[in-house]
């Protein structure tokens, strides 16, 4: 099953050469990236509403020191993740530190997401401000992580999906996730039984902002246009966080599909309505999620897979 | 410079009036239902909306149209609790889940605006005078904001202190299962609160009108804004929010003339952040009992 569906994205692009739809594969791989590093530790508990500080600080690290510097968006890559890992150390330090857990949490994080929005803007001289600013276009060249063919994005992002699916893999089969998931169940017993609270949760948070770095840098290259308004602040942390809420952040397809379930939406509205009309695919999708995260605090994808299970008892 | 801190503070402290009007509704909510009203900021922007509609569109007088919308917002304030509050406290929903539910709200609320309305900013277009004391100036808007709000926390200080249903709502915030004993309905309770909620998000409204035009992703600044304060002062601490208001006001304020908006943002989100880590019960220093 799962190498049929495989084997149909892979081969996708053959049967079906139209740019449209290979942007929009790219899209949701590119996303569903993002959203499975952010529920690698959502789905301990630790709920960030500021994921797009990551976002931004990967993308603008990289992006800034190579329209600067010439520098190569892979080695940007890797220091955008170590300053976002960084970033994530300290934070993620102070808020274990003190205790702060739950909605606590979402909201400092929340903030911080702001934060670094503000600061983009702050330092307009440099970053171009709100307006954002173009990378440097260098043609075709895989050394610079630009292309004019969408196929090659297209590969390159299902390439990345795939290695942060086995990252939550590896995650699942070591020993963190057993300590993390006791901690995420009841954290004052967990402490008890010595298990190490901060020191676990700050390596999960720094790995979700490595991933999520990433993410920001692959999606920056691959649109060629930095804005501090879509890859950082609240909204695009708010969209980070509902995309893998819908889909369900307990299961490793969850975030995907959630991912891929709303972008599909937003562009079968925009395309079959108009760009006016864009505010009514939002207007449904805040309504199923408000009504998901009341009735079906798994996730679509995690109701079914419980759907599933409790059929194959009975 | 001298003149220009003068401004600064002097229209920091007007500011600070009408931010602890902003923050009075959420940290009453948040006492009281034990909820944090996410959708607060987009609550007054449609009340913004309301003021706006009613004025442009119908012709209404702008006072008549600032008094209608409080009990339009009223109702909102009743809907959300009807339809979004009550299930998730009858699905017994973790505070996170709540958060995370009002935070799907604000999309709901920013995209309706957007589709009704349009993604332009609407204002009335009202001139009122610029009063001038020495170098010191002065927006009549901005008087009469920071009047009106002292002047509503005070009525709201009368009610919650002078009327039996002050009270009820008093005990529901300090300890639920004790008013039940005490014959008190807790879910009618969390109906008033709503409803006082909203007609304040209103009164904001009405206040906000000459002085800001509103577009769909106006409410989200004031929503933080208002969690700002509420932790500073403590939350569910009314006082302390009063006070936390006009320290936030002043700091933005002189901070902005100092430096840029940005960093005035900045800072006030950095204090947040500080005070949530250091001292999550707020300045003041009063711990809520669980």
């Amino acid at each position: 099953m799962l190498i049929v569906i495989f084997a149909a994205i892979v081969s996708f692009p053959f049967f079906f050469p139209s740019p449209y739809l290979i942007h929009i594969g790219t899209l949701i791989f590119i996303f569903s990236f993002i959203t499975t590093a952010w529920s690698y530790m959502g789905r301990f508990g630790l709920v960030s509403l500021g994921h797009g500080a990551f976002l931004g600080i990967g993308a603008y690290t990289s992006g800034l020191l190579f329209n600067y510097y010439g520098l190569s968006p892979w080695i940007g890559m890797i220091l955008g993740g170590a300053v976002a890992v960084l970033f994530a150390m300290i934070i993620g330090y102070a808020c274990f530190r003190f205790g702060v857990i739950g909605d606590y949490f979402a909201l400092v994080t929340l903030a911080l997401g702001e934060v670094v929005a503000l600061t983009i803007i702050a330092f307009r001289d440099i970053t171009g401000g709100s307006l954002g600013f173009t990378l440097k276009s260098m043609g075709t060249s895989l050394f610079y992580l630009q292309s004019e063919h969408k196929i090659h994005f297209y590969y390159i992002s299902l390439v990345f999906l795939i290695l942060s699916l086995l990252v939550w893999k590896w995650i699942d089969r070591s020993k963190m996730q057993k300590a993390l998931r006791a901690i995420g169940e009841d954290e004052i017993a967990a402490s008890t039984l010595g298990v190490g609270i901060i020191r676990y949760k700050v390596i999960i948070t720094s790995i979700s902002a490595f991933t999520t770095a990433v993410g920001g840098v692959l999606y920056a290259q691959y649109i060629t246009y930095l804005n501090p308004h879509t890859l950082a602040g609240v909204p695009p942390s708010l969209e980070i966080a509902f995309k893998a809420i819908l889909g369900g952040m307990f299961s490793l397809w969850g975030p995907a599909i959630g991912t891929a379930l709303i972008v599909s939406l937003e562009e079968y509205f925009r395309v079959a309505y108009g760009s006016t009309f864009v505010g009514f695919s939002q207007i449904i999708y805040g309504l199923a999620l408000v009504l998901l995260i009341i009735f079906l605090p798994k996730g679509i994808y995690g109701s079914l897979q419980a759907f599933v299970a409790r059929r194959k008892k009975s | 410079m001298l003149d220009l801190l003068m401004n600064a503070a002097l229209n920091g402290l007007l500011l600070g009036g009408v931010l602890a009007l902003l923050a009075f509704g959420m940290n009453l909510i948040f006492g009281v239902v034990k909820i944090i009203h996410m959708a607060y900021g987009q609550c007054v922007m449609l009340g913004l909306y309301f003021v706006y509609t009613l004025v442009t569109h119908l012709g209404l007088p702008i006072i008549l149209a600032c008094l209608l919308t409080l009990p339009l917002m009223g109702i909102i304030g009743i809907g959300l609790q009807m339809f979004v509050i009550n299930p998730l406290l009858r699905a017994k929903a973790n505070p996170l889940t709540q958060l995370l539910a009002l935070a799907g709200l604000t999309i709901v609320i920013e995209n309706l605006a957007q589709v009704i309305w349009g993604a332009d900013l609407r204002g009335i277009n009202i001139q009122l005078p610029l009063i001038s004391i020495g170098n010191v100036f002065l927006r009549t808007s901005n008087l009469i904001a920071f009047f009106g709000a002292l002047l509503t926390l005070w009525g709201l200080y009368l009610f919650l202190n002078r009327t039996y249903l002050g009270l009820a709502i008093r005990s529901i915030a300090q300890d639920v299962d004790s008013s039940r004993l005490m014959g008190i309905n807790p879910h009618a309770i969390y109906y008033v609160t709503m409803a006082a909620g909203g007609v304040l998000t209103g009164v904001i409204a009405a206040f906000f009108s000459p002085i800001y035009a509103v577009h769909p992703h106006f409410g989200g600044s004031f929503t933080m804004m208002a969690f700002i304060i509420v932790v500073l002062g403590g939350m569910g601490n009314l006082l302390g929010g009063f006070i936390g208001a006009f320290v936030i006001g002043l700091v933005t304020s002189l901070s902005a003339a100092l430096t840029s908006t940005e960093i005035a943002d900045i800072i006030a989100l950095v204090i947040f952040i500080a005070v949530i880590l250091i001292r999550p019960q707020g300045l003041l220093g009063i711990r809520v009992a669980k």
